[in-house]
């Protein structure tokens, strides 16, 4: 009987626009640290996203709605992090 | 009754209106008695003062159409609009060309007006936009905040 594999624990995480030619990478994906509460503040750190602290104006989004940056990743997730925003 | 449309190309203000009005005649069977719109146009030089050769806007696809008709949906909500039409441009956009068209239909102008605005401003900060100011000797910069009300 074939055993089917746990899910990866993975989020998709996107950059835009300043961040993104920052960093040099628009998306990946990136694999959660078993049985640790993820959170966009904590995947800020663990990718290397600078500066170290986020600024102010940065935020965050989780599969696309407007989330904290100390919100409950899952598996799956969508996660993007959005500089200051100038539409208009 | 929300319209939404993000623009890949070039779009003429006054083109789009004549169409929403044949969306709503068709929708409502009449026009609203009162109607606000605002066109925004890519001013011709940048923060700096510098003259711009064009403005490039990014988006969040999904996100920026789904929140553009949030707001959309919430402001016509609080100020009892019957109609909105949203066309905001993205890619590279001339000094000039427009950027964004919003419309509103309401019994009333006091509504039509309030929500124009307050709509306007919403896009402008919570609407996932980023615009990258570009200048003629090739060099760029993003546009971290908005221009003045």
């Amino acid at each position: 009987m074939a055993v089917s594999a746990d899910p990866p624990s993975q989020v998709q995480v996107h950059l835009f626009a300043g961040l993104r030619e920052a960093m040099g990478w628009s998306e990946q994906l990136v694999e959660l640290a078993p049985a640790a509460d993820a959170t966009p503040h904590q995947l800020w750190r663990q990718l290397g996203l600078q500066p170290a602290h986020p600024p102010a104006g940065v935020r965050v989004a989780i599969n696309q709605q407007f989330a904290t940056w100390d919100a409950s990743l899952a598996a799956g997730d969508e996660l993007a992090f959005l500089p200051p925003i100038s539409g208009g | 009754m929300l319209a939404i449309q993000l623009e890949a190309e070039p779009f003429e203000p006054l083109q789009a209106l004549a169409e929403w009005h044949q969306l709503l005649a068709a929708e409502l069977g009449m026009l609203p008695a009162a109607e606000s719109h605002f066109v925004g146009r890519v001013r011709p030089s940048g923060a700096n003062d510098s003259p711009l050769t064009a403005l490039e806007l990014e988006h969040y696809p999904g996100m920026t159409e789904a929140c553009i008709a949030s707001l959309a949906a919430a402001a016509a909500g609080q100020h009892g609009a019957t109609a909105v039409l949203v066309r905001h441009r993205i890619g590279l956009v001339l000094p000039g060309d427009p950027i964004v068209l919003v419309a509103i239909g309401a019994d009333r102008r006091g509504p039509a007006q309030r929500c124009c605005q307050e709509l306007l401003e919403a896009l402008k900060h919570d609407a996932p936009f980023w615009k990258r100011e570009w200048h003629a000797d090739g060099s760029s910069a993003w546009i971290t905040g908005n221009t003045a009300l």
